[in-house]
């Protein structure tokens, strides 16, 4: 419950209400009589339970609990507040279709699927970029979809495609980058001095999508298919950029650009509820056939 | 005897308080993280040199655009003023850039765009500070945020033999994104994949 709080919440506003709740709850507990007798109260049971349960059984059952727990998919509406993304001709907002999108993914999944679904947003306010991986790795989510519509300066691009991270790295920095973790890792345990702390706390964070990118480009491939069969779009394929928001998701992650909302022919579709509805269909088949291979 | 002493006790205190206040002071100052600080200082650095006075010779440079036609880059030839120094000449190249095509190519970049300074580093890093124009005068789509990163990379990397990789900073910081889509944080290759042959 607590990691909810955070989880979901992870704008300030919240995070504030939640901190006056707490210390408004602390003082109640230490500094009155009856608070004081709850809290003895409550060590008490914390220390009994342990002798009332079986302690052999406990690491297993643990383990069992884990693999039992619902798996996890977030979806990010692109944008959002302030940050209107692209913006069509008829004056159509990015950030309004992803939340609708978003919206119809995220009741499709669960209505035919077995996965608890986490919005980064669900209504329109500021998330920043870094808070949308950030939600993903706090609720240790599975899958990682962020949903937007593409802008161009050309009025004739049109189509579809599905991104996955590229890190922009050359190949010889990334094997500097395994060579320096492999060298340190026996290190990272002990003493590290805040310097190289925070290096490695950089390298991993950069790397947390790196060990994904395999999985993460057969869930763009599968959900590309489906975008090109339901919506009718022109195919522009799966590529790789470097995206903010998939930097720091450790999971398989994707981002999807349905149509163009700066071309005004696509802009009309992308507005009607039949558009919108086909593009959550075609992700969320797109979703079944990628957990056919990995289950 | 006792007035004097009196007098001088509270006047320690004072003493020490602003030898204290003078330790923090310093330490506000001087301290901190001295990485960041350099890098910024770096970049903020103010021309010093003069325009040369005997005109300069000419540099040819290739500036990069979108076409209407495809999704790539679409190189453009140009002369600019050439010296003092390389940077001086990308800065000049990226202003050609943002004044748009002589042919009927598109502009990456929003035509408000000011480019408030480039600094090559030894590293062969070029850091190209924009103003906040381009982040502000233009709704990125994840399409017209990649050509604009990589229209003013390619730009830089194409013509200056020592530059590697290319920072985009913004207002002298480093930001997220122009538009929320393309990471800033760390220097881009240049990509030619995308540049129609």
């Amino acid at each position: 419950m607590l990691l909810n709080a955070f989880g979901r919440g992870f704008d300030s506003r919240r995070l504030h209400h939640y901190r006056i709740l707490k210390n408004a709850f602390a003082y109640i507990v230490r500094e009155t009589p009856a608070g004081r007798l709850v809290l003895t109260l409550v060590v008490l049971a914390a220390f009994a339970r342990p002798a009332l349960s079986q302690p052999s059984a406990d690491s297993g059952a643990r383990r069992g609990a884990g693999a039992a727990k619902r798996r996890t998919v977030v979806i990010d509406p692109g944008h959002g507040g302030i940050e209107l993304g692209a913006k069509g001709k008829l004056g159509t907002l990015e950030k309004d279709i992803t939340l609708a999108i978003a919206l119809k993914l995220k009741a499709l999944i669960e209505k035919n699927m077995a996965f608890q679904v986490v919005l980064t947003r669900d209504r329109d306010m500021d998330v920043a970029v870094e808070n949308r991986s950030a939600i993903a790795n706090n609720q240790k989510a599975d899958l990682f979809i962020s949903v937007h519509t593409n802008g161009s300066r050309q009025k004739s691009a049109a189509g579809s495609e599905t991104f996955f991270l590229s890190t922009g790295a050359t190949p010889d920095e990334e094997t500097r980058r395994l060579a320096y973790l492999e060298n340190n890792s026996s290190r990272i345990e002990g003493h590290v001095d805040k310097t190289s702390e925070q290096d490695i706390k950089m390298i991993l964070w950069d790397m947390a999508q790196t060990a994904y990118i395999r999985q993460s480009s057969q869930l763009a491939e599968m959900i590309q298919g489906e975008l090109n069969s339901l919506l009718g779009t022109r195919n522009r394929g799966i590529k790789q950029a470097p995206f903010k928001v998939l930097t720091g998701v450790a999971c398989p992650a994707v981002l999807i650009e349905a149509a163009f909302i700066s071309n005004p022919e696509e802009e009309q579709k992308l507005v009607t509820d039949e558009f919108q509805a086909s593009v959550a269909e075609a992700i969320y088949r797109g979703l079944a056939k990628y957990l056919q291979v990995y289950p | 005897m006792a007035k004097s002493k009196n007098n001088l006790k509270p006047a320690l205190v004072l003493a020490l308080l602003l030898v204290a206040l003078a330790v923090l002071v310093i330490i506000f100052f001087t301290g901190g993280e001295r990485e960041r600080v350099r890098r910024r200082a770096e970049v903020a650095v103010p021309k010093t040199q003069p325009r040369a006075a005997e005109p300069a010779a000419r540099k040819t440079v290739t500036l990069f655009f979108l076409s209407d036609d495809d999704d790539m880059l679409h190189g453009e030839t140009r002369e600019i003023a050439g010296g003092p120094s390389a940077a001086d000449e990308a800065q000049r190249a990226l202003a050609e850039l943002v004044k748009g095509s002589e042919k009927s190519f598109l502009s990456p970049l929003p035509s408000e765009t000011k480019i408030r300074q480039v600094f090559i580093g030894r590293d062969g890093v070029a850091y190209v500070d924009f103003g906040r124009e381009i982040m502000d005068k233009f709704s990125y789509g994840s399409s017209s945020e990649l050509s604009a990163v990589y229209a003013v990379v390619d730009t830089v990397a194409f013509n200056f033999k020592s530059v590697k990789r290319v920072a985009i900073l913004v207002e002298g910081a480093e930001k997220e994104t122009l538009g929320g889509h393309v990471d800033l944080s760390r220097p881009f290759s240049p990509d030619y994949s995308i540049v129609a042959k």
